[in-house]
């Protein structure tokens, strides 16, 4: 690994490029190793595998910081030495100075590197932990993003990322920092082992304090990282939520809000600084007690004749070795706990199963014709609100279908049961008679493109929102698709043109202009199956018959489903199906239902309209 | 109790904030009983009275700074420092024990003079010894608890200042900056400050201060040994740490930044789940989010290889000075000019010199971290609003309704105006419909009435009164917007319809819920009013949310109603019972319709039609239709494609 001292690019000199999205070329690849599954195991244990794979640089940085910490624990060995000499000579003390300096430059030299390859260790975990998090959201169903909150995700692949990364840094530093302690009981072993003995006789307190505060750690620990989590939720919603927020001139009671939370933040760091401050100080101040004892017990050793004067200087050396690893012990240990409290709430992430997953031996599938059955189908959501009770239908290759409904009664489902953004809770939904739950997801969303209801866009250039789900688009195909959407028209006008960075989800656009933009998304990938989910509520009538006029070129080709209020878009259906308490109630034309059907003229109402 | 849920539900991690009964997590059985412990003696927080006024005051203006923050806890502070030098003192008590033990009942290098008293002596030390390291113990307990109430008050002052300025930034800067800065803000940045002060600060004193007592004991035992320790140590540590200073501000700076990007990568991954999934953009992502993740890992390994020479180097000099130190005083014994004993009790020191600095380099790092976090802060707090309140801003008296655009230009961007010299009265009580095609300027025209943006020529006017001059608040609170996206916050149905005004009692609620025609869904969920609901939850359907936020926006009684294509989701029978509603909603209330369902236009008492950023047309829609112009031209091509029409029946 390079050693160099540049980060790529030079710092401050703003070397990002301008796609957010894109950032700056890095040669990080990714994580290879995956945590372990197996829920029983220890926090440490399951990360293991993680640390493992970067073990080359992570047990060379432990070897090279012990080599450094022999050659510290020298020092003071060869100093007591020159003076025990008696500095008789000039000769030898130079010699001992000498040794000193070669000394003091190696302990340097394998310090850096030691420290080098620890960071690129810790580093490098953290980056995979933060990679692996990521992975694991993309592939969780929605069933998952309907109960948890983003703020709560953000906060966990933040905050407690960060606890477990610090505690991943400093923890191997502290151990390598004790051995330095084992090794000065080692040297104090050879001077006096009675002593020795009695010095450390204050060690096992350690254990036992270490024990008392791992268990009221631990809980207090959790408790900070929720709240914290709790403030992000807050953040990340007022964020979202902002316009709302502002419109209602709510930001007082918003401020109260976070204020009330923020308390409890407050509370729980000053009760966590109190449990601290119970344990930790004896922990620091050990070394404090060894040393009166060796005080007491080698004087007395003295005035017997058993010890030299000089003994007792070199303990104090010593202990004094380990005063710094006691006082960071106290630290490890809080950390320690913290990081296990982060860790378990990292694991409630990455031990979420996806609900939708392929089969083993899901095949691709093959080139589709758009034959869609929807056999008795039945959905409930997770909450146990049955939206779909019984929904039967079959849609021919190259029908153009209306799915027309009330509000709330299951007509967006539908659209996502066929592209399984859920899975039926009863019956089977099956493409040319393959069951969606048999083949890959990828083929499947390939075959079926979506617009949905909410148009979403990144904050990325509106070239690269078209292109989002053929990222390789040529520029005419991205126009192309932007003008059957009629988007091309607005687009151009921008100040960037395709270029145009839009805002935070797109807000700099209108309503209507990021529909069609995400009806040009769907276009250019060109599926063979089209379901167009409330696209264009947003969209005037007029751009929306245009829109019409080159979505009725284009859909000829293909199996369409409209999910719609208005009759304009209804109108481009070659058959409606009625939904009503989650069954089809009727399927026809437009003209056939409206004669047909009283709920198809009751939802499409015309109402008496009160003279203005 | 009820552990459920992401921060636990039941009261006890979370409040508002966090929906309950979410099945995800919670705490580890094990550790039930610890918390339970925990949490029972957590004292029921009185509620936060926080007034927010759109101004800053003269304590929000003043300059984020540290010291500025500490200086709020005088008191703790200075209980703080004084247990700090209280603890370093302390601390340092037991060599000199050492020492006069040594030189007093051991005999020093006198080994002959022992007996009864050298043991007392030795005893009445190691006594006082042990003594000192209780009262040690007890100092630290002290501090610890100080400086941690310290920290939690100052965190919490600074969440709130920092919250309360996001409050008052304006709506360009939340369209400009991605919601991953705010957080990385709100989170991070104040948590790296949280540990500085917590920790940092007072161990860096603390070193700070052994340093100096230390430094002060070398010179009583020798002055020129001393002196040679200053200036060989010294200028080399300064040099280290002015070039550590620079290279790790620069390196913490950037990975500040490049963490924003990660969670700002992570957030709209999260926001824009639905479409990635759709559009099968997983692992194109994924390779994504490793480069930014990898540009974060790059500066953390930038800052890495500064802490990995600091560190050590220090180490380095701290040995090479011993050696040196070891050559001048080996030669000052040599040519007696100083004795054996005085060489040996010099070098215990110097070694209690040197421990401190590995700390200090630790604390050093924590110390630059905090500081680039408060760079950033600041920045973030000193950002001015783009909509901001005039001086001693007015509150608008309750206003009858009138709406004035005076000769209004605007633009998002410079030198694009969207809007130009638009001029327009809307009289109290008339409820008017802006049309024209998506672009043309209808929501802009919205946002400069309730200050959402500022006009950059010409007024907008309530009542006759420049909505500049008057507080943000006053004028919000007597406009209701609903826009198209309706965004709910995580909690109950019941909450989120309270959100609007202080006081709305349940009648009303139910009322509201009967107006919108949401009575069937309450009906059919199992939880009813209380059933929970948040962002992006898909229990329920994007047109049930836009009733719900025009339910929200009725309870909230404005003077003046905004509805921003507010309808465009609902299936024709919702969109009847919402115009009924409207009728009785509109009622002796100014209203601004933008719709391009031009069944809505047409109950409006007039019609402006908003094309290339002006007023093509207006009137009545009586008087619009007869005319022929656009808005005849536009109904005919509605009513073609199949929109109902509303002139006959």
């Amino acid at each position: 690994m390079a050693l160099s001292l540049s980060p790529s690019p030079a710092p401050g000199e703003g070397g990002e490029s301008a796609n957010p999205l894109g950032g700056v070329f890095s040669k990080y690849e990714g994580p290879r190793k995956q945590i372990l599954r197996d829920r029983s195991l220890q926090w440490w244990r399951r990360v293991l595998p993680v640390i493992a794979s970067h073990r080359l640089t992570f047990l060379t940085a432990i070897a090279l910081s012990f080599v450094s910490l022999i050659l510290q624990t020298l020092i003071p060995n060869l100093l007591n030495g020159a003076i025990d000499r008696g500095l008789k000579h000039a000769s030898v003390l130079h010699h001992d100075v000498v040794l000193i300096l070669i000394i003091g430059v190696l302990t340097g030299i394998s310090g850096i590197v030691s420290r080098q390859y620890l960071f690129y260790t810790a580093y490098n975990v953290e980056a995979d932990l933060r990679s692996l998090i990521y992975e694991h959201l993309t592939w969780l169903s929605f069933s998952f993003y309907d109960r948890v909150q983003s703020g709560q995700l953000i906060s966990r692949a933040n905050s407690d990322i960060r606890s477990v990364q610090a505690y991943s840094t400093f923890a191997p530093l502290i151990i390598v920092q004790c051995l330095g302690g084992v090794l000065a009981f080692i040297f104090m072993l050879v001077i006096s082992p009675l002593l020795a003995v009695i010095a450390l006789t204050v060690m096992p307190i350690l254990y036992f304090v270490g024990i008392k505060m791992r268990r009221v750690m631990f809980p207090i620990s959790w408790i900070i990282q929720s709240r914290l989590a709790d403030v992000a939720t807050i953040v990340d919603e007022n964020v979202n939520g902002v316009r709302v927020v502002k419109s209602f001139a709510q930001e007082e009671a918003e401020i109260n809000r976070l204020a009330d939370t923020a308390e409890r933040v407050a509370w729980s760091y000053i009760k966590d600084a109190q449990i601290r401050g119970t344990w930790s100080p004896w922990v620091q101040n050990l070394p404090q007690l060894g040393l009166a004892l060796v005080l007491f017990f080698g004087g007395w050793m003295v005035l017997q004749g058993t010890l030299g004067v000089g003994a007792i200087l070199a303990f104090n050396l010593y202990l004094l070795m380990l005063q710094a690893p006691f006082m960071m012990l106290g630290q490890l240990v809080m950390m320690g706990q913290r990081a296990r409290a982060s860790a378990e709430r990292i694991f409630e992430i990455l031990d979420e199963n996806p609900d939708i997953v392929e089969r083993p031996g899901a095949i691709d599938l093959p080139l589709v014709k758009g034959v869609i059955r929807f056999d008795h189908v039945r959905f409930e959501y997770d909450n146990g609100a049955e939206i779909l009770s019984d929904f039967d239908a079959r849609i021919e290759p190259g029908e153009t279908v209306a799915i027309v409904g009330r509000t709330g009664s299951g007509k967006s489902t539908v659209a996502r049961l066929l592209t399984r953004f859920y899975d039926v809770s009863g019956g089977a939904v099956t493409i040319d008679g393959h069951d969606v739950r048999d083949v890959t997801l990828e083929s499947l969303r390939a075959s079926v493109g979506v617009v949905l209801d909410e148009p979403f866009l990144f904050s990325i250039s509106i070239f690269e929102n078209i292109a989002y789900g053929r990222p390789d688009a040529t520029f005419e195909e991205v126009q192309s698709a932007a003008r059957a959407a009629n988007a091309d028209e607005f687009i151009v006008k921008l100040s960037e043109g395709y270029d145009t960075v839009v805002g935070e989800r797109g807000y700099t656009l209108s309503g209507g202009q990021r529909q069609r933009i995400a009806i040009a998304r769907t276009l250019l990938v060109n599926p063979p199956i089209l379901i167009l989910d409330d696209a264009t509520s947003a969209i005037d009538v007029h751009i929306e018959a245009g829109i019409y006029e080159a979505l009725t070129r284009l859909l000829r080709q293909r199996t369409t489903i409209v999910i719609a209020h208005r009759i304009s878009t209804i109108a481009l259906a070659s058959r409606v199906i009625l939904l009503d308490e989650g069954r089809v109630v009727a399927t026809g034309t437009h003209e056939e239902l409206l004669a047909t059907s009283p709920l198809y003229v009751q939802v499409l109402a015309q109402t008496k309209p009160e003279k203005p | 109790m009820a552990w459920g849920g992401w921060g636990g539900g039941g009261g006890m991690f979370g409040g508002r904030a966090t929906a309950a009964g979410l099945p995800f997590g919670g705490i580890p059985s094990e550790l039930m009983g610890g918390a339970t412990k925990i949490l029972e003696t957590e004292p029921v927080h009185p509620p936060s009275a926080i007034a927010f006024t759109q101004r800053p005051n003269a304590k929000e203006r003043e300059r984020l700074t540290l010291p500025r923050l500490l200086r709020a806890y005088p008191g703790y502070v200075v209980a703080g420092s004084t247990l700090v030098i209280l603890t370093s003192l302390v601390m340092q008590v037991g060599p000199l024990l050492t020492e006069y033990a040594i030189n007093n009942g051991m005999g020093g290098s006198h080994l002959h003079v022992v007996g009864h008293r050298s043991l007392t002596i030795i005893a009445i030390c190691s006594m006082f010894y042990l003594v000192s390291a209780f009262v040690s113990v007890y100092l630290q307990r002290l501090q610890v608890d100080v400086t941690g109430r310290l920290s939690s008050r100052v965190m919490h002052d600074l969440r709130i200042r920092v919250f309360t300025h996001f409050q008052r930034l304006s709506l360009d800067f939340f369209t400009e900056e991605k919601a991953g800065v705010l957080m990385s803000r709100m989170t991070s940045d104040i948590e790296n400050l949280q540990q500085l002060i917590q920790d940092g600060i007072s161990s860096f004193a603390m070193q700070g201060l052994t340093m100096i007592v230390i430094t002060a004991i070398l010179f009583k035992l020798n002055v020129v040994l001393a002196a040679w320790t200053i200036l060989l140590i010294v200028p080399l540590l300064f040099v280290l740490s002015v070039w550590f200073h620079h290279a790790s501000e620069k390196g913490y700076l950037l990975v500040r930044d490049r963490i924003a990007n990660v969670l700002a990568d992570l957030s709209e991954s999260l926001y824009g789940i639905r479409v990635v999934t759709a559009n099968n953009r997983q692992p194109r992502n994924i390779r994504n989010h490793r480069h930014v993740v990898g540009a974060y890992r790059d500066s953390n390994l930038y800052t890495g290889r500064v802490n990995a020479i600091y560190g050590p180097a220090t180490i380095m000099i701290g040995i090479l000075g011993q050696g040196l130190l070891l050559a001048i005083g080996g030669h000052m014994v040599l040519t007696h000019k100083l004795s054996l004993g005085a060489l040996a009790a010099f070098f215990l020191y110097l070694n209690r010199f040197f421990s401190p600095i590995q700390l200090l380099v630790q604390q050093y790092t924590s110390l630059q971290q905090g500081r680039s976090s408060i760079i950033r802060l600041r920045e973030l707090v000193e950002t001015p609003p783009s909509v901001d309140e005039v001086e001693n801003a007015s509150a608008l008296p309750t206003i009858e309704g009138r709406i004035t655009f005076e000769h209004v230009s605007f633009g998002y961007l410079p030198g694009k105006t969207v809007l130009h010299d638009v001029t327009l009265e809307i009289a109290p009580g008339e409820s008017v419909a802006f049309v024209g095609p998506t672009g043309a300027g209808k929501s802009t025209m919205a946002k400069l009435a309730n200050r959402f943006y500022d006009p950059t020529e010409g007024r907008v006017l309530l009542d006759g009164i420049d909505i500049r001059t008057v507080t943000l608040r006053s004028l919000r609170s007597q406009l209701g917007v609903v826009p198209q996206e309706a965004f709910l916050f995580a909690g109950s149905i019941r909450t989120n319809l309270s959100f609007g005004r202080t006081g709305i009692t349940d009648e009303e609620i139910e009322e509201a819920i009967d107006m919108v025609g949401l009575r069937e869904l309450v009906e059919r969920l199992p939880q009813g009013l209380d059933t929970e609901v948040h962002e992006r939850g898909q229990t329920l359907a994007a047109g049930e949310r836009q009733l719900l936020a025009l339910a929200r926006a009725f309870l909230a009684r404005p003077r003046i109603l905004i509805l921003d294509e507010a309808t465009s989701s609902l299936d024709l029978r919702s969109e009847t019972v919402i115009e009924r509603a409207l009728d009785r909603l509109l009622e002796g209330r100014s209203a601004i319709l933008i719709a391009h369902r031009l069944t809505t236009a047409q109950r409006a008492d007039r019609i402006v039609v908003i094309d290339h950023g002006g007023i093509v047309e207006m009137g009545t829609p009586k008087e619009l239709l007869k005319a022929g112009g656009a808005y005849a031209a536009m109904y005919n091509a509605w009513l073609a494609s199949g929109g109902r029409d509303s002139t006959k029946g």
